[in-house]
């Protein structure tokens, strides 16, 4: 794949006319199985590909993308992209195309996954429906595996290719009223223990029995690692250099101060087998270990190259994410707080007030109360309305940290006081 | 095309119980403008085909941007092993289709003036001026101007003996000015989502008196006060806030394939599950929501759906009751019907036709009733206009929405500007508490161009609608 896509950057290399361009392509190949109440519903396999060119003349820029790669097609993306940017006005932010530089070397496609067949995967369904019908459940869910390649090229000499291999298995049970779910996400097929995932999830299913009315209130919650995630990737998103500095969130003039919990760091690395790391992120920006918060202290945050080059930065950028965990068991967790919830994962959270960082969402899968270092039983879903920055500061345990995406990682952690504002029926 | 035919003599000669083949090419412009620099001006062509064949009771969907006869005929061949495949982990016989009729037809959306014929300049130089226009407020920090204009042009054919010439395509800009201020920041956005329209669109609308209102109802929301309190209170809603609220809380439950638990694992299901036809109260007695694929200037306006059904308009909630679903030719069966009403979407080529909220809009008022009007008849409340903040759980029936700009209501008049307002509620609280819909002079389109739904996730576009409605006793309070 590397020496088609060095052909199609040569061939721009020859043709491009304007003062500057970048190159960016990307081709996969798919294969995603939906199953639906104990039978498969959807099966789609396909390769895809996008040649996406951006040019300049002086400072007037044009993007083009097409998913055709003949002489012909790439001369017409050339010219559309070249025309497109002369008509166009001068954009006073913008900055050349990245230069030449040294990657990192990383390994992220798995032998396990690029030979895993499709009937392999049908089998791994088959064996999920096997054990929702063996106990007159239903189980929904997507097993998926993908292989996407990655080039890029720019008239200043950057040169980057990249390749990764993700397996995705997820299933939500349900019986009677009750749900709940699991997910295997990784970039290695070979580790996936079936008999594992689904102990986990008949394990869950079993706790739900008979749900009890729960108001809501300020109350202790621990976090598995799913819903974590949910709520922290906003985190991330919300932590834009650009965005700070100019006074729009809450991370405002907050560079180098203990602005999240003690307990907290956060950093992008290549050091960690278990996580795609990319050589180069967004913006052509080359991956570096990058430490965003360390024990509560924000030491950085994702820059693009305008605005470093602005402000005479670093340009850096969010290539993944790794949250280092401690060594509590949940029921550790438990016996530290007198009560509290346990939460599987959280759902359509969205942004409140952007200034302040506060995020409304649901629970989802299953709310586990706890009282006295015992599960008492399970509850109604609950609303929250909560600040993820400030969530940080009460957190009182870590448990170890987990893949929950292939290219994230990151602990069960137990937070006081998580406010929740209403209730749902179920 | 060649291609067609090469795909369903594959089919047949394969023995398919049917198959399809669309193929799509998607046309997108985008242009990005923030704060004076235009930080994507685009377009992006994607092209390709998409092939289902429906073997067993099972379905197989392969897709490839490859265009040559070997290539058609071989992804055909990778769709019924597919299938096959899909048909080892069936219930029972399987799905059933609903039965349809063939169709040779064509459709375009009905456009004055092209956008994509337009020049590139003509687009910048009208955003650049809104733009200017916002950044020369005090205070105004930030100003977005973003434009999208897409055309699909698809080719479909069936082993029912169809073949469909379909060209659709929207325009949706929206613009944001956003005040810093007060260790506070607060944005106001013009965002009527997408309409099946041309650049015709672009020149009723009044930019310059935009900008202005823009740029100046962000300072007042900045310094605006918020409620302290969260007690039951009126709402007015305006057509721009409420499209959105009815497509979470009326157009997700009633997907048919939600009832169904097909969504079970991502996007969720339904309360609103099949032994409620024809009895559950919804919504009060004047609560008429109807599904509508023939509406003029609608996003789902196609002519056909990707199954190769016609559009059509039918009552989803009649007179407050759940009288129907939305629904596709293998979702219909699933409850007995024989007949598809025409909901299955795909969003791109390499996207297999999922089950879709159609257009769906609130029926305006019977009766002559004014915006004014309605104010003035409320003691208690609080009026919401544009998107804000929206979520809602997986089963659709708690849910939470800020909104873009909020005016408190005191004995029957606007007192104060506000901001952070959230209101709480649930289904069927919120649509029974409907006690007053404006009539049809008020009536405004509400067009959704980014509806995420399905595995791997598709975004999916209708049009919502209504006239400013009234709703009682509902929780509003403001954020933390």
């Amino acid at each position: 794949m590397k020496k088609r896509f060095e052909k199609i950057a040569e061939y721009v290399r020859q043709h491009v006319k304007a003062d500057d361009y970048t190159l960016s392509i990307h081709a996969g190949d798919s294969h995603e199985t939906r199953f639906a109440q104990n039978a498969i519903t959807q099966h789609i396999a396909g390769q895809s590909m996008q040649v996406e060119l951006s040019v300049a003349w002086g400072n007037k820029t044009g993007r083009c993308s097409i998913n055709q790669t003949d002489d012909a097609a790439l001369t017409a993306l050339i010219t559309q992209a070249e025309d497109m940017a002369k008509l166009n006005q001068p954009d006073p932010e913008y900055v050349e195309s990245a230069a030449y530089a040294e990657l990192p070397v990383v390994d992220n496609a798995a032998p396990a996954t690029l030979s895993l067949q499709p009937e392999e995967m049908v089998e791994i369904i088959k064996q999920s429906i096997a054990n929702a019908t063996g106990q007159d459940a239903t189980v929904s869910g997507m097993t998926e595996k993908h292989h996407p390649h990655f080039y890029a090229a720019t008239k200043n000499g950057f040169a980057g290719y990249k390749e990764y291999t993700s397996f995705g298995h997820s299933m939500t049970l349900k019986k009677g009223h009750v749900e709940t779910k699991v997910s295997f996400e990784s970039k290695d097929f070979g580790k996936l223990n079936l008999a594992a995932q689904l102990d986990q999830l008949n394990s869950q299913l079993g706790a739900l029995n008979e749900p009890q009315n729960f108001d809501p209130c300020r109350i202790p919650v621990i976090l598995r690692p799913f819903a974590a995630w949910e709520l922290l990737m906003f985190l991330g998103w919300m932590m834009n250099r650009r965005q700070a500095d100019e006074g729009m969130t809450a991370f405002t003039d907050q560079l180098g101060k203990q602005f999240l919990g003690e307990k907290f760091s956060m950093l992008s690395t290549l050091k960690n087998p278990d996580i795609i790391s990319d050589p180069y992120g967004r913006d052509m920006i080359v991956s570096r270990e990058t430490p965003w918060v360390r024990d509560g202290l924000l030491e950085n945050m994702p820059c693009p190259r305008y605005w470093a080059k602005m402000k005479g930065l670093t340009p850096m950028s969010m290539f993944n994410l790794y949250i280092p965990g401690g060594d509590a068991s949940e029921q550790e967790m438990m016996n530290q707080v007198p009560r509290g919830l346990i939460i599987n994962r959280l759902w359509y959270i969205r942004p409140v007030d952007m200034k302040a960082g506060e995020l409304t969402g649901m629970t989802r899968d299953g709310v586990l109360y706890f009282e006295d270092g015992k599960v008492k039983h399970a509850v109604n879903n609950l609303r929250f309305n909560e600040i993820p920055h400030a969530a940080t500061r009460r957190i009182l345990a870590l448990g170890k940290s987990e893949l929950v995406d292939s290219g994230v990682m990151l602990p069960t952690m137990l937070i006081d006081d998580f406010n929740f504002v209403d209730k749902t029926t179920f | 095309m060649k291609y067609l035919d090469i795909a369903m003599n594959t089919a047949n000669a394969l023995g398919a119980d049917y198959a399809d083949i669309r193929i799509q090419k998607t046309t997108d412009q985008t242009i990005y403008l923030h704060n004076l620099s235009l930080k994507n001006t685009s377009m992006d062509t994607i092209h390709g085909y998409g092939i289902r064949v429906f073997k067993d009771g099972a379905w197989g969907f392969a897709h490839s941007h490859v265009f040559t006869d070997d290539a058609v005929a071989a992804t055909v061949k990778r769709a019924l092993e597919i299938a096959l495949l899909s048909a080892r982990a069936k219930k029972g016989a399987g799905l059933v289709l609903a039965p349809e009729r063939s169709y040779i037809a064509t459709y375009k959306t009905p456009v004055k003036s092209d956008p994509f014929q337009l020049s590139l300049k003509e687009k910048v130089d009208l955003m650049l001026e809104t733009n200017r226009m916002m950044m020369n407020y005090d205070g105004i920090k930030q100003a977005i101007f973003y434009l999208v204009m897409q055309k699909d042009e698809k080719l479909f054919a069936s082993t029912l003996g169809t073949r469909l010439d379909i060209t659709t395509q929207f325009i949706n800009p929206v613009v944001t000015a956003t005040a810093v201020m007060a260790g506070d920041s607060q944005s106001r956005t013009f965002d009527d989502g997408g309409r099946a329209v041309g650049w015709e669109w672009m020149e009723e609308i009044d930019f310059t008196a935009k900008a202005k209102q823009l740029a100046e109802e962000a300072l007042i929301k900045v310094k605006a006060d918020t409620l302290t309190e969260e007690k039951r209170r009126s709402l007015i809603l305006d057509p721009g806030h409420l499209g959105l609220t009815m497509h979470e809380s009326v157009g997700h439950p009633t997907e048919l394939d939600r009832v169904l638990g097909w969504e079970a694992d991502y996007a969720g299901i339904s309360f609103a599950t099949p032994e409620k036809l024809g009895n559950y109260k919804y919504g009060s007695d004047i609560v008429n929501f109807v599904g509508d694929n023939t509406l003029a200037e609608g996003l789902a306006t196609a002519g056909f759906d990707d199954d190769g059904v016609p559009g059509q308009k039918w009552h989803i909630i009649k007179d407050g009751i759940l009288n129907e679903y939305g629904n596709t030719r293998d979702t219909a069966p699933q409850l007995g019907l024989n007949h598809s009403r025409g909901c299955n979407r795909a969003t791109y080529y390499f996207n297999t036709p999922i089950n879709r909220i159609p257009n769906l809009y609130l029926l305006p008022g019977k009766e002559e009733l004014t915006p004014a009007q309605l104010i003035a008849d409320t003691e208690d409340g609080v009026y919401i206009d544009g998107r804000g903040s929206f979520s809602i759980d997986q089963h659709r029936v708690n849910f939470q929405f800020g909104g873009d700009f909020f005016w408190e209501i005191k004995n029957g008049k606007l007192i104060r500007p506000l901001k952070k307002v959230l209101y709480k509620s649930c289904n069927p609280e919120f649509w029974n508490s409907c006690d007053a819909i404006c009539d049809q002079r008020f009536w405004r389109p509400f067009g959704v161009v980014n509806c995420g739904k399905g595995q791997p996730s598709q975004t999916g576009r209708m049009t919502h609608g209504s006239a400013p409605a009234r709703f009682r006793n509902i929780r509003v309070g403001g954020s933390q």
